[in-house]
């Protein structure tokens, strides 16, 4: 008969939101000896004869020292035969640890002894915890088939790093703030210092697998399950619950061969669900309150603009110019808005830059601005015109040069309109700067400065004065010069677009069921046509006196009543 | 009320003259607007790139706003500072820019310049350090007064901020 055995010894993680004290596994370990196979086999075969009447045969228990059973907690010490003759001289101990791990053994001593007898526990304060991963690096199987492979460099000092262990972490507290850097570690401080800080609290259940009578022996000891927790609900348990498939097997080394299998259940009791009831409640009051309290902090109202306008509110910068013929330059920009645009009165349409020296970047020369504005303004849609198309505002801007010898000149000319879209954007507008011909003007330009200047600057775009169909700059002199760069964020903000948002997001369900008309659908249409009519409803008697509300009111308690 | 959070880092900065930098950083907000949680100013260790011009600080920005309104959108500043060998410090530039207001990943490079003296006190600058100053830099974000001001460009500071926006579309804003 085959012994089966489950060979996925795999890591498993488990979340879970309540307290890690509260974990209990149970662990059985048994030697797979010939007396327990027979008794199994006999068993079996009882079993399956119980009806015809016979004797019941007692089976051979192959109890005692080759089988045990243990329900451990999390990080409760149970300590192996090694240990307990280690800690009762008091000669071994030195440190606080051992000494109550004395003083533990002896009171132990003193009563009944321990509980368990094969299967003991590293908890994360042993000093064998850290070393452990390092003593099965020469006694566990390589990864590799070669016999002869030590471990690497990087291998040994991952083995010898120390967990840091979870209430030490140094967060956001306690950092020196004068000797941040240590100029000469020392050997024992490089170290010590070098924790992985993943802040994991592990703790080892191991077995002595000795055989009978020679139990306390370093050698026989081996892993059996690792649990390891972190702060926020993770339990990775390694090798996983068995959760009713076949155990585990752990051979050992060393001149005899021998089997034991291992069987880990969870036995942890599981919450009544009053309780969970109470924990999801408490859960909730926290979230409201906290809800409540950022709500108090600003406030539950947000400005919106009023019924049927948009709020088109533009945040940008003057990042830079390039390319210019001189340098020392500055910019002057103004905004100008088309027809239903508005903005309020306090509001500066026009600004001017610093005058910047520029670098050499490359090939071109660059003046940095860096010149951060906000600019907002209001749109006011008409009933039904269907002859306007909706124009956006323009910044027109013109480039400047003024030089430690007041020399100054104009240097470009552009505009800049603005997107019609809501979010990033960043423009690079080139520039012209209108030229007379004949040297007269370009040595006046030279040597004394003063250029030619546009009148009406929006000549740049399309001028004020312009009415007809086509526009025609013929005869208009210009030369290019060099390029500005905007970045700009812009935002929309209008009531219609509340609707909008909120019909989009009904039907996307709509869509997804059946698409097109289905009863869902109707009941989407029935229900914005209810919310419009109670807006309606809601401005209509806003705009009514006061007077006539209060008696229609008064009506309808007299009526009730 | 809606929530606005700044999630992201100062990268560095380069096209500076020297390369031993640190920055102080600021968000500069509006009236509405009111701060949750994290910092909103700091200044960055000193970074001495080995090779290459960009000195790295990788300095966190991590904001939670709440806000009532759109206007006084949050605004960065920063001052480049250079430490020389010697423990001095000279401002090496100043840069503004605006928090962009549309979610999502954002890479931003913010230009940097510095105010320049008189002639004279240029040659005293090549020689040893220092410089004008602005007498209070919150100034700039008025605007009105910056034509005064003769300046030279200097490097550009790196930064990737990364912006979530709440509640925003609740009130009918479209970013």
């Amino acid at each position: 008969m085959a012994d089966s055995w489950n060979t996925d010894t795999g890591e498993a993680v488990y979340r879970s939101r309540d307290a890690v004290k509260n974990l209990r596994i149970r662990v059985r370990i048994e030697k797979v000896t010939s007396t327990a196979v027979l008794s199994q086999h006999l068993q079996q075969q009882v079993l399956s004869q119980q009806d015809r009447g016979d004797i019941e045969l007692e089976t051979l228990t192959s109890g005692g020292d080759n089988e045990e059973e243990l329900v451990v907690g999390w990080q409760e010490k149970l300590f192996s035969q090694y240990e307990m003759e280690l800690f009762q001289s008091e000669a071994a101990c030195q440190t606080p640890l051992d000494r109550q791990y004395h003083t533990e053994v002896k009171a132990l001593n003193k009563s009944k002894g321990r509980r368990n007898h094969r299967i003991f526990t590293y908890t994360d304060h042993d000093r064998y915890t850290s070393c452990l991963p390092f003593h099965q690096l020469q006694h566990s199987t390589d990864l590799l088939t070669s016999t002869k492979s030590s471990p690497t460099f990087l291998a040994e000092r991952m083995a010898s790093v120390r967990h840091r262990r979870q209430d030490r972490r140094t967060m956001d507290c306690s950092i020196p703030k004068s000797k941040i850097v240590n100029w000469e570690p020392t050997e024992e401080f490089v170290k010590g210092s070098h924790v992985v800080n993943n802040a994991m609290q592990t703790m080892h259940i191991m077995g002595d697998l000795a055989p009978p009578g020679r139990l306390g022996q370093k050698d026989n000891e081996y892993l059996l399950v690792t649990i390891k927790t972190d702060g926020s609900g993770t339990v990775i348990i390694k090798p996983d619950f068995n959760k009713g498939k076949e155990p585990y097997r752990i051979v050992t080394a060393g001149e005899k061969r021998e089997v034991w299998r291992l069987t880990v259940e969870n036995v942890c009791t599981a919450m009544q669900p009053e309780e969970q009831e109470r924990e999801q409640n408490m859960y909730k009051d926290l979230y409201v309150r906290h809800k409540e309290y950022l709500n108090s902090l600003v406030g539950q109202d947000f400005e919106m603009p009023p019924a049927g306008i948009l709020r088109y509110l533009m945040n940008g910068e003057i990042v830079s110019a390039k390319g210019f013929e001189y340098d020392n330059l500055y910019i002057h920009f103004f905004m100008e808005l088309p027809n239903n645009w508005s903005s309020l009165p306090f509001q500066s349409l026009s600004g001017v830059t610093q005058t910047c020296r520029a670098k050499t970047l490359g090939k071109e020369n660059v003046a940095f601005f860096s010149y951060p504005f906000s600019f907002e303004a209001f749109y006011m849609s008409e009933k039904e015109s269907e002859e306007s198309v909706l124009q956006w505002p323009v910044i027109y801007f013109k480039v400047l040069s003024l030089d430690s010898w007041q020399r100054y000149r104009t240097e470009g000319y552009g505009y800049l309109l603005f997107p019609a879209t809501p979010g990033k954007h960043t423009i690079t507008c080139h520039t012209w700067r209108p030229l007379q011909t004949g040297t007269g003007s370009a040595l006046r330009r030279f040597f004394i400065g003063g250029s030619p200047e546009l009148e009406d600057h929006s000549y740049v775009r399309i001028p004020g004065t312009f009415k007809g169909e086509r526009l025609s700059r013929f005869g208009f002199c210009t030369e290019t010069t060099g390029s500005v760069t905007f970045n700009l964020h812009c935002l929309q903000q209008a009531r219609a677009f509340v609707d909008a948002t909120m019909l989009k997001k009904r039907r996307q369900k709509v869509f997804d069921q059946l698409g097109g008309f289905s009863q869902q659908g109707a009941v989407c249409t029935i229900l914005e046509a209810f919310q419009r009519a109670r807006r309606k409803m809601h401005e209509a008697r806003e705009s009514l006196p006061r007077d006539l509300v209060n008696t229609t009111s008064q009506l309808q308690i007299e009526s009730s009543a | 009320m809606a929530e606005l959070h700044i999630i992201g880092q100062i990268i560095g900065a380069g096209g500076f003259p020297q390369n031993s930098l640190f920055c102080k950083w600021g968000v500069h907000t509006g009236g509405a607007w009111r701060l949750l949680s994290g910092l909103k100013e700091g200044q960055t260790q000193v970074d001495i790139p080995q090779t290459g011009d960009m000195a790295y600080w990788s300095h966190p920005i991590d904001l939670h706003y709440a806000t009532k309104g759109l206007q006084g959108w949050p605004k960065l500043h920063f001052q480049v500072w250079h430490q020389d060998s010697f423990g001095r410090c000279q401002l090496y530039g100043y840069g503004y820019c605006h928090v962009p207001s549309s979610p999502g990943h954002h890479r931003i490079s913010c230009v940097t310049w510095r105010p320049l003296g008189s002639w004279q006190e240029q040659l005293a600058q090549m020689f040893v350090g220092g410089g004008p100053q602005l007498r209070s830099p919150d100034l700039i974000y008025s605007g009105a007064d910056r034509y005064r001001l003769h300046t030279e460009a200097m490097g550009t500071v790196e930064l990737e901020l990364g912006i979530i926006m709440r509640h925003f579309d609740k009130y009918g804003v479209e970013s």
